[in-house]
């Protein structure tokens, strides 16, 4: 019943439907309410992984300037959530206590929020408000440090971090095999088995990777590439990026004065600067051209890889502000991250959503089961089996680790018709980003006839023929669009 | 130098056989083997990318151990002297059930020999090593000063497993390292699992030390040192800390610069590992025994202190407990007969005095009916009926006080029996009293009492004798008015009193007849009450005999078997104290022993307390 629907319709129903059920409850119906108004909301990205991984760091890059971390909220277990607003605002959320508007100062590069007078663990949220196109489409969410698992396996701040947010970006330094663990606890649901939750995996620190030797980013590079190779990634994570969000931010806030103390510092013969850049202690004591507070702010906002990488850059040719700070950016990973955000995450909003509210009413029937919950839930199963977009997420992991045994490029183009790359039609399709509609066209339906005969073919197993007719039914859509996009 | 640790050694040995601890004698054996060679095994550990192959090569200043661009060490490398540079993968075969990988024969283990370009390969486990082997690492063998002097570096897979640094292979077994080095990189402070990691580690070893790397790449290394420090101190793990650069290290090693080196930190670790080799027979031999000591003793005293505890425990619940018990219920069971004795008499004497009330009451009513009955009949027309009314009633009294009599004596003897209710079984007597079916015979014949009866003659007599007065009263007084003395008026009146006086004679006759038969009555009734009466109280008497008998027997019974357990109990108690001092005495003896044993091995490490290195330097 629910196939013909869109998904979001569908999803819109459902809460409605569980409304009327749980109209007698009043913390039921709140928790409901609060779905059906995320559904109009930005996506919300959750920015998680172990500590000191660079959580907030990255967060800063993202927004462009040095908002978090919240001072003071740092480990106690306080979820910072930042979305766009009017004016900049912060307010705490905590069990005992009303909503509470918090102090906050504007620095430089950003802002500080004071917490005084709360006690460590008393606090549950805080909401920050801060004018920036960054948040327009999505919420970022600061997520305190994933500690290992506990008694039960399971790690409370994951826990919470796949019940509210959307999407994750999971950072992590070397991808070792906790932080694979962390991710998988999120698929034990229904609907975590049927759609599990969009993670990147982001490489964090990487101006760290291998003692920071000039080229370490890219070989944090490499190392990200070769992860999102790795079956055990990708079971997981739908990409692996690296980035260092230290770079990244320090790029965003480059201001003329720092290019003018590097540029100076730039000026120094090499062999000589060298020998300063041997050791932060070395570079803050020596004898160089630039004042040693200034020195010391630059290796505060660049580290010691980032003082050498941009005095390169700037002997190598950024002799401008703006350019050495499109050049840092570029080499941080952060346009990438950026790009993969926007991939994975933005363009499947509403599928993301959708999945969240999805998720949020299984677990509501769940726990407080009531005469027609187990109705409920069979909704909740037949539009997680019939929606196409979940379809496409579900052959998108099968494609990712390779069980469904295609020919890689055969598996590549699949990946790419289902919105692999992109949920666009040009990125779906393949073709320039500015193809006429006619080409357009073309290609979607020859896409259409091949992975038909696919679907059809009795050699191909059973699990390809259905991955297949997945494609078909995702060209048939991009044709459907097209001949509406036509009249 | 070194006899003197060896003895206390040896004798920890002996006392591990003494207490029949094969595992720790071998323990105790390995580590005497340990201690006797010269060279000095540091194992490097860590969570991975921490820098630890970058140290070792630090260390030995040769690019030995492949670093950077995300390669892991797989293998655990072995770096050690040798006259010309060689690499070689040793491999275990495969560890057979039964007997485990530590234990292979040293001869069985294949070496593959690597060319030595081609370490990095050898390292990741993709060279040299036979799929499906047993566990395998990669022998270096560099001509290095430090080397030479004994240093054996053991570089292991990073692991953030607990307690389990290269767990997969005996070479980097923890067991068999001299000291430990914990990796750690500057740009974070100790994670809680690296310190249990420590905390795991230094309760085996003496000889930890925390080295802090990469601090050529953070400025704040210092604040990061410090508070490593102070979490190394809030966990009480005793290591050092020693912040180093290795990348510093290799270009001072490059570029032959002295300062650099010694910004590097790198003297620092040397110097300690140096110490640690050259007092490797002497200090760090004492305190790997002081710790040896305080784990072995710690091993052995844990079950002595568990049976003395238990012994403790046992007291409260052993036989000296059961001998209280059994007093206790000696006491108990005195109490209970008096109790019961009491309950008997008191219930037996109410009994009595309410069956003797009962029966009473109800001849009173039969007696009450008699006199109501016999107001208005003649015992001459209605005796016959009337005694058998009167035997019945009179039976039917004496059965329902029977029947009472069973019931309260059944009543009595359970709440008697109530009082050893605690003993558990059925203590009723087997009940035998019942209401005799002769009860109905066995009470008094009524005879009929001797009445008057008004016979003819006696009637025509008094007829007479009343006629008489009227006739002469009439007859003269008619004479007067001149008729004569006999006249029909007379005869009439005659007539009249005749008749009267007979009436009065019969209804005097009529009381004295129902006043004979309610006397009569009564007189029977109270000696049927005797008799009842007095067969009531032999039935209760005899009750009260044969409950009383019963119980005496079943408290007799009961103490016989308390008695006994008493008994039992007292012996038992003795006999176990007896034994229980002969088993404190053993392990109080062996502990005095353990803690000699001890103290012996902590003077080793106390009498030199400047180069203990159970205390952090920092």
């Amino acid at each position: 019943m629910t196939v013909g629907l869109r998904l979001d319709e569908a999803v819109w129903g459902l809460l409605h439907r569980a409304l009327e059920l749980y109209r007698d409850d009043p913390r039921a119906t709140g928790h409901l309410r609060h779905q059906l108004a995320r559904l109009e909301q930005p996506l919300r990205v959750a920015v998680a992984g172990p500590w000191r991984a660079g959580k907030s760091t990255l967060l800063n890059a993202l927004l462009g300037e040095e908002v978090a971390p919240v001072a003071g909220a740092d480990g106690s277990g306080v979820f910072t959530w930042y979305e766009d607003g009017p004016q900049p605002r912060a307010t705490a959320y905590s069990a005992g206590h009303p909503p509470q508007e918090l102090a906050m100062a504007k620095s430089a590069t950003g802002l500080r929020v004071d917490l005084v007078g709360w006690r460590t663990g008393e606090l549950r949220d805080i909401v920050v408000r801060w004018p920036t196109r960054a948040l327009r489409q999505v919420t970022l969410v600061d997520t305190p440090a994933v500690a290992g698992p506990g008694e039960q396996g399971r790690s409370p701040v994951m826990e919470r971090v796949f019940r509210d947010a959307d999407a994750v970006l999971y950072l992590t330094r070397d991808g070792r095999g906790s932080d694979l663990r962390a991710l998988e606890s999120g698929r034990e649901s229904l609907v975590g088995q049927a759609a599990p939750v969009n993670a990147i995996m982001v490489l964090s620190r990487t101006d760290e990777t291998g003692g920071g030797k000039i080229d370490a980013l890219l070989t944090a590079r490499q190392l990200a590439r070769r992860q999102s190779r790795d079956p055990r990634v990708t079971a997981t994570c739908v990409t692996a990026v690296a980035c260092s969000g230290l770079i990244g931010l320090a790029g965003r806030v480059l201001s003329e004065a720092d290019h003018a103390a590097l540029a100076r510092l730039a000026a120094v013969p090499r062999p000589e600067l060298e020998v300063h850049l041997l050791s932060a202690d070395r570079f803050l004591r020596g004898e160089l051209p630039v004042d040693t507070q200034v020195r010391a702010g630059l290796l505060d906002r660049l580290g010691l890889f980032g003082v050498r990488l941009a005095t390169t850059l700037v002997r190598t040719g950024c002799d401008t502000r703006a350019a050495l700070s499109a050049e840092l950016i570029r080499r941080s990973g952060l346009t990438e991250l950026r790009e993969s955000v926007n991939r994975f995450f933005v363009d499947r909003r509403e599928t993301l959503k959708s999945r969240s509210a999805l998720a949020a009413v299984e677990a509501l029937l769940r726990a407080d089961p009531s005469p027609g919950a187990a109705e409920l839930l069979g909704a909740v199963e037949r539009i997680l089996a019939g929606a196409h977009e979940f379809r496409e997420l579900r052959l998108l992991a099968a494609l990712r680790d390779t069980r469904l045994g295609f020919d890689a490029d055969v598996a590549a183009e699949a990946r790419r018709l289902v919105g692999g790359d992109g949920v666009g039609l040009a990125a779906r399709l393949g073709v320039e980003h500015d193809a006429s509609a006619q080409r357009l066209w073309e290609v979607a339906a020859d896409a259409q006839w091949r992975w038909r005969d696919r679907a059809e073919d009795p050699l191909l197993r059973l699990a390809q023929r259905r991955g297949a007719q997945v494609v078909v039914r995702s060209c048939e859509g991009m044709l459907a669009e097209l001949a509406e996009g036509g009249r | 130098m070194a006899g003197i640790w060896l003895d206390v050694l040896d004798e920890i040995a002996r006392t591990c056989r003494d207490h029949g601890r094969g595992d720790l004698l071998q323990a105790v054996r390995r580590k005497r083997a340990q201690l006797l060679d010269p060279t000095l095994r540091v194992l490097v550990v860590g969570e991975p990318n921490q820098g630890k192959s970058q140290l070792v090569n630090a260390i030995v200043n040769a690019p030995v151990c492949p670093v950077g661009d995300g390669r892991t060490t797989v293998l655990p490398t072995v770096v050690q002297h040798a006259d010309v540079p060689s690499v070689a993968v040793v491999q275990a075969p495969p560890a057979t059930p039964g007997r485990s990988a530590g234990a292979a024969l040293p001869g069985a283990v294949e070496r593959t020999p690597v060319p030595v370009d081609r370490i990095a390969d050898g390292v990741a486990g993709t060279l040299g090593r036979r799929p499906g082997g047993g566990p395998a690492y990669v022998e270096i063998g560099l001509p290095r000063a430090l080397l030479g002097a004994g240093l054996v570096l053991v570089d292991t897979p990073g692991s953030d497993e607990v307690g389990a640094p290269g767990a997969a292979a005996s070479v980097a077994a923890l067991a068999r390292a001299d000291a430990v080095l914990l990796v750690t990189d500057s740009t974070r402070e100790l994670s809680v699992a690296e310190l249990n990691v420590l905390l795991h580690v230094t309760r085996s070893h003496p000889n930890v030390a925390v080295v802090q790397t990469k601090i050529d790449l953070v400025s704040d290394w210092r604040a990061v040192a410090e508070r490593n420090r102070r979490h190394l101190a809030e966990a009480g793990v005793p290591a050092a800390l020693i912040p180093v650069s290795a990348a510093l290290r290799l270009r001072a090693a490059a570029t032959d610069d002295r300062t650099l080196n010694a910004e590097s930190g790198f003297p620092a670790l040397i110097a300690r590992l140096q110490r640690d080799l050259a007092g490797k027979s002497d200090v760090l031999a004492r305190a790997a025994v002081g710790l040896t000591a305080r784990t072995v003793v710690e091993q052995l005293a844990a079950p002595l202190r568990a049976e003395l505890e238990s012994q403790r425990v046992e007291e409260q619940s052993g036989p000296m407990a059961r001998l209280h018990a059994a007093q206790r219920e000696v006491e108990e069971l005195r109490r209970c007969s008096v109790r019961w004795q009491n309950t008997l008499n008191d219930e037996m004497a109410d009994l009595l005095s309410d069956l003797e009330y009962d029966l009473r009451d109800r001849t009173r009513q039969i007696l009450r009916e008699v006199d109501e009955a016999f107001d208005s009949a003649d015992p001459l027309v209605a005796w016959d009926a009337f005694q058998e009314w009167l035997a019945r009633s009179l039976t039917e009294a004496a059965e329902a006080n029977h029947e009472w009599l069973v019931q309260r004596c059944d009543f009595v003897a359970r709440r008697v029996a109530a009082n050893f209710a605690r003993y558990g079984y059925d203590v009723l007597p087997p009940w035998s009293l019942t209401v005799p079916e002769d009860l109905a015979d066995r009470l008094p014949e009524m005879e009929r009492p001797t009445i008057d009866r008004f016979t003819a003659s006696q009637k025509v007599i008094t007829g007479m004798k009343g006629s008489y007065g009227g006739l002469l009263m009439f007859g003269l007084a008619l004479t007067l008015a001149g008729m004569p003395m006999i006249n029909p008026v007379s005869i009439g009146a005659g007539a009249l009193f005749g008749g009267k006086s007979i009436r009065d004679e019969s209804r005097q006759l009529l009381r004295r007849r129902q006043a004979t038969v309610k006397t009569a009555v009564q007189r029977h009734v109270d000696d049927f009450f005797v008799r009842v009466v007095k067969d009531c109280r032999d039935a209760a008497r005899q009750v009260q005999r044969m409950l009383r008998d019963h119980f005496a027997a079943l408290t007799d019974e009961l103490q016989e078997g308390i008695i006994q357990s008493l008994r039992t109990a007292k012996q038992a108690a003795d006999s176990d104290a007896a034994a229980r001092d002969q088993r404190q005495r053993e392990i109080k003896l062996k502990m005095t022993r353990l803690a000699a044993l001890y103290e012996q091995a902590q003077q080793l490490t106390a009498g030199r307390p400047a180069a203990v290195p159970l205390e952090p330097r920092a």
